[in-house]
Parts: structure tokens; sequence; C-alpha cells
């Protein structure tokens, strides 16, 4: 099948370069240090609890960084085939337009995850030198890691579909990280939230709607991670957001008086299964554009 | 059924650069087509449209008898194209390509034999990026020729290689030619396509400004052959006029210029001069296809332009084709 064809020529072009060896290698670096160290013999805590602190931090890590890898990884999947001219032959061969770009959305995918699975077979086996367990939570961060960095290639294999030249790839790389990721950080004026917030209600002078700017910023691939996250997690580690559109932000302060833990009641579309359908959106959505665009353009 | 069919085929880039201008022409089975124009004339464009590599603004193209914007796998699985302006991912190797070019295709050949034929078999190995233009340009010529395609797209062929290289894929051409496979085959270069084709077709500024066989062009356009003679000293008084066919003489130093109206009086006037003058060198052209071409395009686009005419959009034409 060319699909497939397609595939496995560019997975064995993209393995060779050496960039992504040199991103990988990175990757795993930065978190085999995360594990070396959690795993220090002076540790105050438990093994279960050190292991799993350790999986959730190389989470946070993988979120603003695996972002980065992937975008790397991808940003010329497309337009660089079209700059360098191996466009004429992916299509002089009995390649459909859809072909290459299923092709390359799927060699991408693979070399991103190859990659993700490179680093946690690290993290895996230096937690189990050091800590001398892996944590329950384990399987679900692997996926979870995995099916963010498949959102990204979705994201990046577009765009790359939408640019003819490396340049404009690469501002279009950066304009994603930074919609996607810099200005979801939570970071106080330049966060979505305060922009939205400012346009909504400063400048078109409406009523504030925080659930409404909660659900904007709730649209960032960042934001459903850290949420979808919580799907994973023991409660006592989940990370709260969205505390203004708490329904039921007395009753949690006053059961936290007591001593007890309730969780919060938010409408649907800020619950932390949302992010699922989060998720579901930046994987086909971009995908759908980027291909309808890729079979319209004139590839010369 | 004709190998190429196209009707009122039109590309216009942006709003008003038009690359293609209500583009008629066949093919037919068996041909050895050459197409033919300078830089910018549209060639590429056109092939681009017939490989669906761009949509036509207007018009259809058949390939094989198949619709190119609705079906271009079902045509790319019967063709072979040596495209302008393509790329390698310079981490693979020559082999690996034709490997995934005979998977693609899913043909029988052995890509050991297709690497040989195009003479790149020694470094087959080797990776892509390390070729130099004319290997690259043989590697994919030989992608061309896998799983015996009934016809065969060639974009500026000859570009990069050596005149080895170049006497070379004339033969594999013809040899490929004998056996059915109808060649398509564009050049700016003249005696390239006089040196192989059956037809020639001679586009310029978007039209097809002449289709024909390559004598009956040159009975059309009138044009004239000429011979140059060196000689020893400053021929004077040769009486060259008296020699039947000679159109013009003109005299430049030792140099003496003979415009014939047919190649066969060469030999003419060869022989005349010879007894009048000691000949040191001779230098002949062919029925001037130069002036033939240029008969047929006013010289291209960059002579015949007028200055201020369309400036940016004749320069975008051009990028286009430099590019494409």
């Amino acid at each position: 099948m060319s699909t497939l064809a397609v595939t496995r020529k560019d997975f064995k072009g993209v393995r060779r370069a050496k960039t992504l060896w040199l991103v990988t290698g990175l990757l795993a670096v930065l978190s085999g240090l995360l594990a070396w160290v959690a795993g220090d013999p002076g540790r105050m805590a438990s093994d279960a609890a050190v292991a799993r602190d350790l999986f959730n931090a190389i989470a946070v890590l993988m979120s603003f960084l695996l972002p980065i890898v992937v975008l790397v990884a991808c940003y010329l999947a497309i337009a660089g085939e079209r700059e360098s001219g191996g466009i004429k032959f992916l299509l002089s061969l009995p390649n459909s337009r859809r072909d290459v770009f299923v092709g390359k959305f799927l060699s991408r995918t693979l070399v991103v995850g190859s990659s993700v699975l490179v680093m946690f077979l690290v993290v895996i086996a230096l937690s189990l030198v050091r800590i001398g367990t892996v944590p329950g939570v384990m399987l679900g961060i692997v996926a979870l890691v995995t099916l963010y960095g498949a959102v990204f290639v979705s994201i990046a294999v577009s765009l790359s579909a939408f640019v003819k030249t490396r340049s404009r790839a690469i501002g279009s790389a950066v304009g994603a990280y930074f919609g996607l990721i810099i200005i979801n950080l939570g970071i106080p004026v330049i966060s979505v939230k305060s922009i939205v917030s400012y346009a909504h209600h400063d400048i078109l002078g409406m009523a504030r709607n925080p659930d409404l700017y909660n659900f904007i910023w709730y649209l960032s691939p960042l934001v459903a991670f850290q949420k979808a996250k919580n799907l994973i997690m023991p409660l006592e580690m989940r990370s709260t957001m969205f505390r203004d559109s708490f329904r039921n932000e007395a009753e949690i302060e006053a059961a936290a008086m007591n001593g007890r833990e309730i969780a919060p009641e938010l409408p649907v579309y800020l619950t932390d299964e949302f992010s699922l359908g989060v998720f579901a959106f930046w994987l086909v959505v971009p995908l759908a554009i980027g291909y309808w665009r890729f079979q319209r353009a004139d590839l010369d | 059924m004709p190998s190429i069919q196209t009707n009122g085929l039109t590309k216009v880039f942006g709003e008003d650069v038009v690359a293609v201008d209500d583009l008629d022409l066949t093919i037919e089975e068996g041909e050895i087509f050459g197409f033919l124009g300078p830089n910018g004339a549209g060639k590429s464009t056109t092939i681009n449209m017939l490989l669906d590599f761009i949509r036509p603004t207007e018009g259809s193209a058949q390939v094989l008898g198949i619709d190119a914007q609705e079906n271009p796998k079902r045509i790319r699985e019967r063709i072979g194209v040596l495209p302008e302006g393509f790329g390698y991912d310079g981490n693979l190797t020559a082999r690996e390509y034709v490997e995934w070019t005979v998977q693609t295709k899913g043909a029988t050949d052995d890509p050991t034999e297709i690497l040989d034929e195009v003479g790149i078999l020694d470094d087959a190995d080797r990776k892509v990026g390390g070729y130099s233009k004319g290997m690259q340009q043989r590697l994919a010529f030989g992608m061309s020729l896998v799983g015996d395609p009934d016809l065969l797209i060639l974009d500026e062929p000859s570009s990069g290689l050596d005149p080895n290289g170049i006497q070379h894929m004339r033969e594999v051409i013809r040899e490929r030619a004998a056996n059915g496979t109808t060649v398509f085959f564009s050049s700016h270069i003249l005696s390239e396509v006089e040196a192989v084709c059956d037809r020639v077709g001679v586009m310029n500024e978007g039209r097809m400004v002449a289709v024909d066989t390559i004598d009956n062009l040159r009975d059309q356009a009138g044009g004239t052959a000429s011979i140059d003679l060196e000689c020893a000293s400053e021929p004077d008084n040769l009486g060259l006029g008296s020699v039947g066919g000679v159109v013009d003489v003109t005299v430049e130093d030792a140099v003496l210029s003979v415009e014939v109206e047919d190649p066969s009086v060469k030999v003419d006037v060869v022989n005349h001069v010879s007894d009048h003058a000691e000949v040191v060198d001779i230098l002949s052209e062919s029925t001037s296809l130069e002036e033939l071409f240029n008969t047929y395009t006013g010289g291209g686009r960059d002579s015949d332009r007028a200055a201020g005419e369309a400036e940016g959009g004749d320069g975008l034409a051009d990028a286009q084709e430099v590019s494409a």
C-alpha cells in the first residue's frame, strides 16, 4: 500500500537525521537526570511516593518540552519536501496526495513515539535501579504523553502542509508554540485568560464571564494535558484549575476547614474528562484542515 | 487513444500571469515528442498540470486517456517521470531510492539492473546527499524507467549531464521508444530535441507556436545554413558568387562566413574555396536551429518584451520556471 511505502521511506530518512537523535538524546538525558536525582539514597518519602512524584515531574516537563521536540521533528514534514523538490518524486510515483499526507503523519507519529519511548525506557530503568520500583501511574503517564505527542504531530504536520518554504515553516512552528504553549502557561498579563478577559470585559464592556475565559484557556493542549493528568493521578496530586468556575467553592472551603477534601463541581466543558474532547479536537481538526489545503495547493 | 491530450489547458498564476494559454496538444502513442521553448515559456507549468502538481485554471488534460486531475494516481501507475526541480532526501542511498520506486510502483525490476543501466551502480550504496548534479540526474532518470512505463515524461532530462551521459540517455530513450513507450521530452536546447525526437512542439509565452517534424519546421521557417572557413591568410577574389545556392558572404580577417540556402551547398563551398585559398579550419553549423528557434520564439521572453510591459508579472513567470 502506497501510504505505508511513503511512511517507510520517510521514517528511514528521518531516522538518519542527526538533529532528531540530538533532540531525543537531550530529552532522555534531561529526564534521566530527574530520575537519577529523585532516586537519591537520602530521600525522605516512601519509594512509591518518590516514584510517583518522579513520573509526575516527567509529565510536567514533557508538557512544554515535548511540543518543541515534535515541532522540530515535523515542521518540514511537507514544507521541506516542497522546498527541496522531494514532493516531485513522491507524486510522480503512484501516490495520491492523501497517501503523502497520511504517510507523513504516520511516519512522524512513529518518530515522535520512538523518541518518547526511548526517553521513558531510560526513566523506567533508572527508576527501577535508583528507587527500586515504578509507580502504578506509569502506564497512564506514558499513554498520556504519547497521545499529547500525537496531538502535536497532527498540528505540526498540518502547519507544514500550509507553507511551501523552510522559513515560513519555522515561523509557523514558532507561532504555534507561542500560541499553544507560552500564552497558556498562566503567566500574568500575557496569558490567554488575561488577554481574553481584557478584550471581553475591559474593551467590549461585557460582564466578566470566568466560565468563558476558562473554556478558551482550556482549548490549549497544554491545559488539556494538565487536566487529563488529573484523570490518572490520585486525588491529592491533582492540580486545581479553574477555581473561579467552581460551583461548590463554599462547600470545598468548609470541608477543608474540617480536614476533608471534596471534588470540585464544574460545568461539563471544564471537567477533567473534557480534556479528552480537547485532544480529539486537536488530533482531528488540524489534520482535516491541513489535508484540505494540501489537496488544493499548487505544488511547484 | 492519444498518450497525452490537452483541451484548452490554461494556467493563470495570481491575477494575470498567464503561464499556459489555451493549449491544445495531442501526443500519439509511440511518439518521441520534443517539447521546446525558452525558459519561462510554460513548458514546466504544462508538465506540472499533466502530473497534477498544479491545477489548471481552465481546460483539461488526459494522460493515457485518464483525466489528470480526477485520477492522477492511476496515471502515475503507468508513467515514468523525470521531474524538473526534484530534490532528494540526502540521507537515503540511490539503491534505496530505486527500491522505493520499484516497491511503490509494484514493479518487478531488479534495482541493480536499473542502477547499472544509468551508470551509477558503483555508487549505488552511497548516500545521495554526496552525489553530483549529473549523478542525481542519472538516478532520477533511472527511477523514471522503473516498471516499463507506457509513457515517459522527461522534463529537461539532460540538465547537469556530461556529453557521455547525454549520449547514453538518448540511446536509452530510443531503445524504450522502439519497444513502444511514448516519450514526451522537454528541453530548451535545440540540438538535443533534434537528435531524438520524431516531432516537436515549440512553446513561447504560454502558447504553442508550432508543432511539426523538425524537417517541416525548418522548411517553413525558411532558415538558412552557414559555414565558416578559416583561411591561412585573408581570402580575396574567390568568386563565390558563381557557386549556386550561396546567399551571402562575409569576410572578417581570415575567416570567411558563407550563408547557403541548403546544407548540401556547403560541400561545394568548401571545394570552391580550397581551390583558391589555403583552408585551415572548418566550422559548420547545421541549419541554424538557433535561428529557427528564434523565428518562432522571437528570441525568448527576455529579448522581446517592451520595457515596462508587465515587468513584475514576467519576473514572476520566470521565477516559476526556475523554481519549478
